[in-house]
């Protein structure tokens, strides 16, 4: 400690051994003066910045050259954001002690960083832009602008306080509260954060009363009751609280909320699961049953086109069959040749047995003579030409037998063979009538008569074919 | 209750770095210090001339 007449160190005596000035209350003053920096400097390191602030400007005010104090209070200010107010002190604290003072290091800190200093320089400009909008009444401008500051500077213990506010007068509770936080985090102490929290806080508890009992209370019984609160009139509060119901127990409050939960869960999956699931089973069924039944469709179209084919192939059988027929059957016309080549044959080696000529050429059906060749027909023509007199004889003969026996089926068939080997037999024709008609056949019989009368008219065949015609009309 | 207006007035804007030096200058520097030296001064003053006038 030095002496303030004259700068001489000081002894422990109340008076200055250099000049004698009186210096006991001037020491008094100075011991002050250090315990509010010690003071100061317990609560700075608490984080207490505003009462720190406070303490040390008190200790300023009674002695203005303690370096100390000084550089602590440009960091308080630093620290809240007020760099400008910082920069003050450190600048001040240099001039009273201009070597070995660590305001050196922190002025340089400051100017070897220009782009730092610029974002604090922007953040206070805006801060203080926000304020002129909020004496406007521009508050959403200053919300966003004091956003900005804080994006800038998330120090700025002001930027915060004035945000808060701006959110306590929208009644953005939560965000107010959000802010004020922040704020106490950077300093514990101040007094405006702790009076704007309470606030907030007063309201969202009352809130969430109100929101537990169901009941919302509204903006004017909140207000109250916090009013209320914040005065310390908490039974006078109270009365803006919605009533407090007893709670159940809460073991007994979460089995009930389990069941009503497990419950709730069964309902959604019987109403919501179940049927997609239903659905989407039917729909696998489905698409099981579309692609079985398109096999089906694909297969039956097969099946159809075998069928197709099978009765293509059984028809072209039958035709190659009938075909075949044609040519080896009994009417064939293999049969035919063979049956002609043995007539020629029997008739060359025995031309008196008629009967052999006569069963070779009864093989021989008439069709397969009209659809033979011509070499057949010659052949044919010639031999019925030479034979077919004898042979109608022959059949003639042997149904005129059968005839007399009354084996009249037997001579209608000889009788008809002997007319179609000899078609001038008018007797074999005539005698074939009176066979159908003695058979009781009157139809065939009919006919008979009237090709006899028609092929042999005016003999005495077709005078009697007519009696019998007319005999069995009457008939 | 917090009044929104009551509250903003306590707000005031921060000093930008244009505004320091005139800060600093215009900073009232007097301690309890000063204000003791000089009472003790005036007391020393006036002590001498009552005794001139004597």
């Amino acid at each position: 400690m030095i002496c303030y007449n004259c700068g001489a160190e000081l002894t422990t005596n109340n008076f200055c051994t250099n000049c004698g000035a009186d210096v006991g209350r001037y020491k008094k003053i100075v011991s002050t003066a250090n315990l509010l920096y010690n003071q100061g400097l317990d609560k700075a390191r608490v984080r207490d910045l505003s009462g720190a602030a406070e303490t040390l400007r008190q200790c300023l005010k009674l002695d203005k050259s303690n370096v100390d104090a000084r550089n602590l209070l440009g960091l308080i200010y630093f620290e809240v954001g007020e760099y400008v107010q910082a920069l003050n002190e450190w600048v001040i604290s240099k001039n009273l002690r201009p070597t070995k003072n660590i305001a050196d290091d922190y002025i340089e800190l400051l100017s070897n960083n220009p782009a730092k200093l610029d974002v604090y320089s922007q953040a206070v400009k805006k801060f203080n832009q926000a304020l002129s909008n909020c004496y406007r009444g521009d508050l959403d401008v200053a919300e966003i602008t004091l956003r900005k500051v804080l994006s800038l500077n998330p120090k700025y213990v002001q930027a915060h306080q004035l945000l808060a506010l701006v959110y306590i007068h929208s009644e953005q509770w939560e965000n107010a509260r959000k802010e004020l936080y922040r704020a106490q985090k950077i300093d514990v102490g101040n007094t405006i954060t702790l009076r704007y929290l309470s606030e907030a806080q007063n309201i969202l508890d009352m809130d969430d009363e109100g929101a537990l009992q169901g009941k919302g209370l509204d903006l004017k019984g909140r207000k109250a009751g916090a009013e209320l609160r914040a005065a310390g009139k908490k039974d006078l509060a109270d009365n803006y609280a919605p009533q407090v119901i007893r709670k159940e127990s809460k073991t007994s409050t979460v089995i009930i909320n389990l069941i009503i939960g497990i419950l709730i869960g069964l309902a959604v999956a019987y109403l919501l699961i179940l049927p997609a699931k239903i659905t989407e089973a039917r729909e696998g069924v489905d698409e099981s049953l579309k692609a079985a039944a398109e096999q089906l469709d694909a297969k039956t179209a097969q099946i159809s086109s075998l069928e197709q084919d099978l009765k293509s192939a059984q028809n072209q059988n039958e035709k190659l069959k009938s075909d075949l027929e044609v040519y080896i059957g009994d009417n064939g016309r293999m049969t035919a040749i063979d049956s002609l080549l043995g007539a020629v044959n029997s008739y060359i080696e025995n031309p008196e047995d008629m009967q052999t000529v006569a069963d070779y050429l009864d093989k021989i059906d008439e069709k397969a003579v009209e659809e033979s060749g011509e070499s057949f027909k010659v052949v044919y023509t010639d031999l019925m030409s030479k034979v077919g007199a004898d042979v109608s004889q022959t059949y003639y003969d042997s149904g005129m037998r059968a005839y007399q026996e009354e084996l009249f089926e037997e001579a209608i068939g000889d009788l008809t063979k002997a007319y179609s080997y000899d078609n001038s037999n008018g007797d074999a024709l005539y005698n074939l009538g009176n066979a159908y008609r003695k058979s009781g056949d009157t139809v065939k019989a009919l006919e008979t008569y009237e090709k006899v009368i028609t092929e042999f008219p005016d003999t005495e065949m077709a005078t009697r074919s007519q009696q019998y015609i007319n005999e069995l009309n009457v008939d | 209750m917090i009044n929104f207006e009551d509250e903003l007035r306590k707000f005031h804007p921060s000093l930008e770095i244009e505004d320091a030096q005139d800060a600093i200058y215009n900073q009232d520097m007097t301690d309890i210090t000063d204000l003791l030296v000089k009472l003790i001064r005036e007391d020393r003053d006036n002590k001498e001339e009552t005794k001139e006038e004597k």
